[in-house]
């Protein structure tokens, strides 16, 4: 009955490539969207990730980088240095604002960076120096190759222009990039003296940083301390938190557009052999023997579709970096094993459809020309 | 044309498939569709709303959403000077992230003056804040988080009471609350920090020229509401369009794949009709007109059938999640309708290569 499947699903060429197809299109919608949604999650945190810090200080009940403002006090720097198991505190300013370049303006994150700063720098510095002092900036390669950009240009940050000291990597996501300039210039833009961002903490060896960080909140009731890692995931939550709604609409949406190729497939599929599957019903063939082939017919086209809708977004997310476009297809296991489940339930339902339509056949009928 | 339409009818549930796969297509381009005219128009809400005719930024800084303006600290004293400049309403504002019910919902706080304005624009409940621990909060964003006027609702730190629940002011991105200009001040921990300008002219001016002379002025940037509107909606358009086409364009290939493939099996399965109407004469063009007059019966069924759906969808979605707008506007139904169109003239080619290579004289020999 298997090959009975194979034979119906592969003699037609047309059918065969619209219904693996259309499941594959179907799958590639949710896939992708995982897919985009998981690169955007990577990109957010990049900085935090790679910051070096092992805990993050800020403001009371601020947890997050992205579309947050945090500011503390500049004497906390001294108060969080005195916890026991604090080994380096690097306070940094950070504000969302601009890279303008001539009439283009690009939304980035700007971080005002202390001289001979350890923790809260560009980690990847292909040109030049990661290390801006007074009146020089360092910004994404990919930002400056699309102005034309080079070192010594001069770019506007905060309203005031910047000479370009260093290129940095991986500090572009599909939203915004990261631009680092000098302490001393982003505290006299801001114009106040006596308030920092966030403060970075390195623990001593041994410590750990869940101990360190609930004893700097112990000792510093004013201040929210956490972990990078515990950061990190504050910042993913706000990706995901906002996308649910809209990637659960997008899921169901690729569902049932899959749903409605498979089943139409299949049903077209059976309808066209009636004839045959009513000469095997009257030669003896049971009527569960038809049924399997129905659903191996499904089952062989939903993963034949799978494959291809995975390898399309692979390709997709190999090719979109290409395209100068700032955006990271992350395809992630949790959401192969929810589109592998999703396909089987398409599957299922599918061959629902002509399984009823091969029950109600009447094997006399065919001979009867009908 | 009598042909065409006994093979649509002929099998109710092929009828059914085609007409519903159309429709979901359909359905789905004008979700998307409205799902992003509802979101800009939620994005630009307060800016149309807001006092006066120029906003003024600082300098490189041309969005209200996204980015943070910070003015220099004599720009207020310094616009008041320009010739032309009526009144000058300054707010502090700055995104941050809620933590509310264990969820993270980005908002956006104006800090403002109420005697001058920039504050929100209809409170159905309450009053505007009167204290700096008093705020205004979007109706939908309380509702959703059972927070009712006289609660308390901590700021980074910071305990405040809601004293007015607003109205027109909800997004799913981008919610806003109000408090006062010097207790966002605190907030920030910025002092006499001002993030926005709304500039009213004197009357009889020219809004052009007062924009000039204002963009003369050292470390700002001046604008009309109209370029501010736009270059947050680019903004947002960069991030969103993307995926958007995407899926406008998926949603377009299964459409087209539907159609064809049940007009296609239709046309292999009376392959051997159409061998005979060939071979008493009839031309292919003729045959290709049976066929496409079925996809395009298809199609405009299920155009229509899409549309009403997606009106219902929108319906349902909006009741659950008060958060979304979903804007269907007559410009998408036409394009909708045209790429139902188009789906079927491309479906109708799928049958037409099969009808092409048919010889009337084999289907006397089978």
């Amino acid at each position: 009955m298997t090959r009975l499947a194979f034979r119906n699903l592969f003699q037609s060429k047309t059918r065969l490539v619209i219904s693996v197809g259309g499941a594959a299109l179907a799958l590639l919608l949710i896939l992708s969207l995982d897919a985009i949604f998981a690169g955007v999650e990577k990109q957010i945190t990049a900085y935090i990730n790679h910051s070096g810090a092992d805990i993050f200080i800020s403001q009371k009940n601020v947890r997050n980088m992205h579309m947050a403002s945090s500011s503390l006090p500049i004497t906390f720097v001294k108060t969080a240095a005195s916890v026991p198991g604090v080994d380096q505190v690097t306070p940094i300013m950070y504000l969302a604002n601009m890279v303008v370049v001539g009439n283009e303006r690009n939304p980035a994150y700007i971080i005002g960076l202390p001289e001979n700063a350890v923790m809260g720098g560009p980690w990847q510095v292909s040109v030049g120096r990661g290390n801006p002092a007074t009146g020089e900036a360092v910004i994404d390669r990919s930002v400056a190759e699309k102005s034309g950009l080079s070192l010594g240009d001069n770019v506007e940050i905060l309203g005031m222009k910047f000479k370009l000291v260093g290129l940095s990597e991986g500090t572009a996501s599909l939203v915004n990039s990261v631009a680092f300039i000098s302490f001393a210039d982003f505290v006299s833009l801001r114009g106040s003296q006596d308030a920092v961002s966030f403060l970075l903490i390195k623990i001593m060896p041994g410590d750990s940083p869940v101990d360190v960080a609930a004893r700097i909140e112990a000792m510093m009731p004013q201040v929210t301390a956490e972990t990078t890692v515990d950061f990190a995931d504050q910042e993913k939550r706000v990706v995901k938190d906002m996308s649910t709604d809209v990637v659960t609409i997008m899921n169901m949406i690729g569902f049932l557009i899959g749903l409605a190729v498979m089943a139409l497939t299949v049903y077209t599929a059976t309808l066209a052999r009636r004839k045959e599957f009513g000469v095997l019903k009257a030669l003896g063939a049971k009527n569960n023997d038809l049924y399997r082939a129905v659903v191996a017919q499904a089952f062989l086209s939903v993963i034949l579709g799978f494959s291809t809708g995975l390898l399309f977004t692979l390709l997709l997310s190999w090719i979109i970096p290409y395209l100068g476009v700032n955006l990271l297809l992350e395809v992630s296991i949790t959401s192969l094993i929810k589109v592998g489940v999703v396909s089987l339930v398409i599957a299922s339902l599918s061959a629902f459809l002509p399984i009823r339509q091969i029950a109600g056949l009447d094997p006399a009928l065919v001979f009867r020309g009908k | 044309m009598f042909l065409a339409q006994r093979n649509l009818f002929h099998d109710k549930t092929r009828l059914a498939l085609s007409v519903g796969g159309v429709a979901l297509a359909v359905m789905l381009i004008l979700i998307l569709k409205g799902f992003l005219t509802g979101m800009n128009r939620q994005i630009t809400s307060y800016i149309e709303h807001s006092p006066g005719s120029i906003v003024i930024a600082q300098k490189g800084v041309g969005n209200l959403l996204g980015v943070t303006s910070i003015l220099p600290s004599d720009a207020t004293a310094q616009v008041d000077n320009v010739n032309g400049v009526d009144k000058v309403i300054p707010i502090l504002s700055q995104f941050v992230i809620l933590d509310l019910h264990g969820k993270k919902q980005p908002a956006y706080m104006i800090g403002y003056d109420p005697d001058l304005g920039g504050g929100p624009w209809k409170i159905t409940e309450g009053h505007e804040p009167a204290a700096n621990t008093e705020m205004v909060m979007d109706r939908i964003l309380a509702k959703r988080h059972d927070l009712k006027i006289g609660d308390n609702f901590a700021i980074m730190g910071q305990e405040f009471t809601i004293v007015g629940l607003s109205d027109g002011t909800t997004s799913w991105m981008t919610s806003f609350f109000f408090i006062l200009k010097p207790a966002a001040e605190l907030l920030l921990r910025a002092p006499g920090t001002t993030s926005f300008l709304f500039i009213e002219t004197e009357t009889g001016t020219n809004v052009a020229d007062v924009q000039s002379r204002l963009n003369e002025l050292p470390a700002i940037n001046a604008l009309t509401k109209g370029e501010m509107t736009a270059n947050d909606l680019k903004l947002f358009a960069k991030v969103f369009s993307t995926p958007l086409k995407l899926m406008v364009g998926i949603a377009f290939l299964v459409g087209t794949m539907i159609v064809g493939l049940i007009i296609y099996t239709a046309t292999v399965e009376r392959q051997r009709e159409y061998g005979v109407i060939k071979a008493i004469g009839a031309s292919n063009r003729l045959l290709y007109r049976v066929v496409t007059a079925q996809a395009l019966v298809a199609a405009i069924a299920g155009a229509l059938l899409g549309v009403a759906l997606a009106y219902l969808t929108a319906q349902a979605i909006m009741a659950l999640r008060s958060q979304f707008l979903i804007m269907i506007e007559p410009r998408d139904i036409l394009l909708a309708f045209l790429s139902g169109l188009g789906m079927a003239l491309v479906a109708a080619l799928f049958p037409a290569r099969v009808i092409a290579g048919l010889a009337p004289a084999e289907v006397f020999r089978k």
